[in-house]
């Protein structure tokens, strides 16, 4: 399994228990937008929970960087790898 | 991280999560909840992953009309200049540790100046209190560097925005405003304080201020600085989310932020703790008082954990100064127990600042119940110090709503950790406060003995405890003979041998000398029992039987006793005999040949009682050790 795979699978145990009414799928694609619960409140926890899970630290210029969860795995892919 | 900030608490139990179910779906059923279990679950050291399951369930909790009576309701305002969106969860969860439903509603993003001057109102409604987080940027006036007239002007200008909004608070929301107090700044220099218009200086003002105001009785305050200097400025505060989510402090915090919340609301709704029950032996001295004696235990200038036991009573002197009642709860005999508050000269604690004075050889979860009808009490403003974990297992499963503190063994934390656990915190205090531990009065009466409560057996089982029995060896011999020669309470016969008379039985054929080792799922307890018996052809008599007393009322001496039985019957005896020896210490075992079965054969003149039991009548017990024996 890739480092990208991983981490993708870490990041959906924690998005599947912050986001408990959400069953759809979770990829590289996933936005916001496709999660229902995921608005700006809950956007910083997971932030703060993946940082704790992966033992990463992201940049405020990165954050907003992200468009999906897959430029995420990929900018920890970079710190843990 | 979570975890981690609150070292006071219990452990995860191994179950959390399958206990939190039967609650969710007792919830969405409308069944009744046992409140007390829930209390306690939401009390422990939670992981990120728990704190999320918690905050989750008391929001439904708050929703649902389940009447809990163990849960005083609390609506909160939340207003502040940066968003507070992030502790209504935590904040409900937090309510649930300390029996509380703390309800909050958040002010729309910086209405601090529309709530405190123009009449809209944001709550709408009446609340118990209104939360007010303002950080420094609140203040607009400005602070050239050493200009003292323009700080005092912005110190005035902040204090006159506190009034305006304690007088809205109390048109609009009815209450008392809570306003947090402003966190350390970043230091440039160490003149930060002694530099008028420094950010450090101006916080400093301000807080002095607040406090105050507090003393006043004109609103109350939420020492967020006393508990980010805890932390750590730098955990506590996250510049990242400062500036890109609007948070006055870091997320991770919110669980401890809303505890510490929590805490004041206890206060102001009456539900803070009122008494202390203390444990002795290893927690107000070190040692053991019935076998080290006055001379022995460590306390004071002797060692420095003596120190630390010193310190942990000045500091219990501290609490009753401000109306905390105090009482005690040990497993000793009374008289010997007392004997350190009354004859120690180091001991800070007197018998006069002792309410109850609970010392006897029973359950000690029973003890407190007993303690809290003599004060008459409830159960939930007890707080319970033990430096024994096993002993404070017992009292979480019989009495979860009582708050026993995880103060670990080391005396020199036990400050710290009750101070931490805000289970003490109170409003300003005034004279009545004070002088409430008084009306208790110093009697160190004894509370009347109920009958043991809660299921017994099943704790003992839960403890998984493991006995090694075997004989004496060389590797066991300085601790055997440290035993015989320091056991006073739970020692049949009081008979000492120096270390060449242990090796002499040791090698002796024709005596059965036992070493007894005991651990259990908190500890290793190490050699707690030694048995002597000399074996004289069909007929055994037990020189030496004694046992620590840090493990009573685990059924240790029925399972040695059983062993000892099943050992004789197997190598063909056919009686033992026994004898108890009466010293000034050992009244707690006068009852222990008879309690077995044994037979009085005489009371002979020096006070000693001996005994006789046939190996074929003895009757084995149902204990809760897996025991084995090595030849």
């Amino acid at each position: 399994m890739s480092e990208q795979n991983v981490i993708l699978e870490k990041i959906t145990a924690i998005i599947r228990d912050l986001f408990d009414e959400y069953d759809g799928p979770v990829t590289m694609e996933t936005t916001a937008n496709d999660v229902a619960q995921w608005d700006s409140l809950s956007h910083v926890r997971l932030m703060v929970m993946i940082e704790m899970e992966l033992g990463v630290h992201f940049s405020t210029s990165e954050m907003q960087s992200f468009k999906n969860l897959g430029d995420l795995v990929n900018a920890a892919a970079k710190q843990v790898g | 991280m979570t975890s981690e900030n609150f070292p006071w608490r219990p452990p995860l139990s191994s179950n959390w999560g399958e206990r939190l179910k039967i609650f969710e779906a007792a919830l969405i059923e409308g069944r009744d909840l046992d409140f007390h279990a829930v209390r306690s679950l939401a009390g422990q050291r939670l992981t990120t992953r728990e704190q999320l399951r918690l905050e989750r369930f008391a929001n439904k909790l708050l929703k649902s009309d389940i009447p809990s009576p163990t849960f005083a309701p609390v609506s909160i305002g939340l207003l502040g200049n940066r968003t507070l969106s992030y502790l209504p969860a935590p904040l409900a969860a937090a309510g649930l540790a300390r029996g509380l439903a703390i309800s909050s509603v958040e002010a729309p993003y910086d209405s601090v100046a529309s709530y405190a001057y123009s009449p809209s109102d944001c709550f709408g409604k009446p609340l118990d209190a209104v939360l007010v987080v303002l950080d420094e940027t609140a203040f607009a006036n400005k602070r050239p560097i050493l200009d003292r007239a323009a700080e005092e002007e912005a110190v005035a200008a902040a204090e006159d925005l506190f009034s305006a909004l304690a007088a809205a608070t109390l048109e609009k929301s009815q209450c008392r405003p809570i306003f947090a107090t402003l966190p350390a700044a970043q230091q440039v220099s160490s003149a930060e304080l002694a530099t008028p218009g420094t950010s450090a200086r101006f916080r400093h003002l301000v807080n002095l201020k607040l406090a105050e105001g507090a003393m006043l009785g004109k609103w109350l305050i939420w020492d967020q600085a006393a508990l980010a200097s805890r932390v750590g400025i730098e955990n506590w505060l996250d510049p990242i989310r400062y500036h890109a989510a609007k948070i006055p402090f870091r997320i991770e915090m919110c669980p401890l932020a809303s505890d510490s919340i929590a805490a004041v609301l206890a206060a102001m709704k009456g539900k803070s703790a009122r008494a202390l029950v203390l444990d002795l032996d290893n927690t107000l001295w070190g040692g053991v008082i019935g076998d080290d004696g006055l001379a022995g235990i460590r306390l004071g200038q002797n060692s420095p954990e003596g120190e630390a036991f010193v310190a942990f009573q000045n500091f219990i002197l501290s609490l009753r100064d401000r109306g905390v009642v105090l009482a005690v709860c040990s497993k000793n005999t009374d008289e010997i127990a007392r004997e350190p508050f009354r004859n120690h000269s180091e001991m800070v604690l007197k018998e006069s600042h002792i309410a109850v004075f609970q010392a006897n050889w029973n359950d000690k979860a029973t003890n407190i119940r007993s303690i809290a009808e003599t004060l008459g009490l409830g159960l939930e403003s007890l707080v319970f110090v033990d430096d024994n974990p096993a002993e404070r297992e017992r009292v979480r499963q019989e009495l979860p709503m009582v708050s026993t503190i995880e103060v670990g063994e080391d005396p020199s934390f036990f400050i710290e950790r009750i101070s931490q656990s805000g289970l003490f915190d109170h409003l300003p205090l005034n004279t009545e406060d004070i002088s409430r531990a008084e009306s208790y009065g110093g009697r160190a009466a004894a509370a009347e003995v109920r009958a043991k409560i809660g299921n017994y057996s099943d704790y003992l089982s839960s403890l998984e405890m493991r006995m090694t029995i075997k004989p004496f060896d060389g590797a066991g011999r300085s601790r055997v003979t440290q035993l015989i020669n320091k056991s006073n309470q739970f020692n049949l016969t009081t008979k000492r041998y120096g270390e060449q008379d242990v090796q002499r039985i040791e090698e002796d054929p024709d005596q059965l000398a036992w070493q007894v080792r005991l651990e259990d799922k908190f500890a290793q307890h190490g050699m707690i029992g030694v048995i002597i018996v000399r074996k004289d052809g069909a007929a055994w008599t037990i020189d030496t039987w004694l046992q620590s007393c840090r493990v009573l009322e685990r059924g240790v001496e029925q399972t040695v006793m059983d062993a000892l039985f099943d050992t004789a019957r197997r190598a063909g005896a056919s009686t033992v005999h026994a004898r108890y020896v009466p010293t000034d210490r050992n009244g707690m075992v006068s009852q222990f040949f008879p309690a077995f079965g044994f037979d009085i054969v005489e009371r002979c003149d020096d006070g000693s009682i001996t005994y006789s039991q046939e190996v074929d009548q003895y009757a084995p017990h149902t204990t809760f050790i897996d025991v084995s024996i090595a030849d």
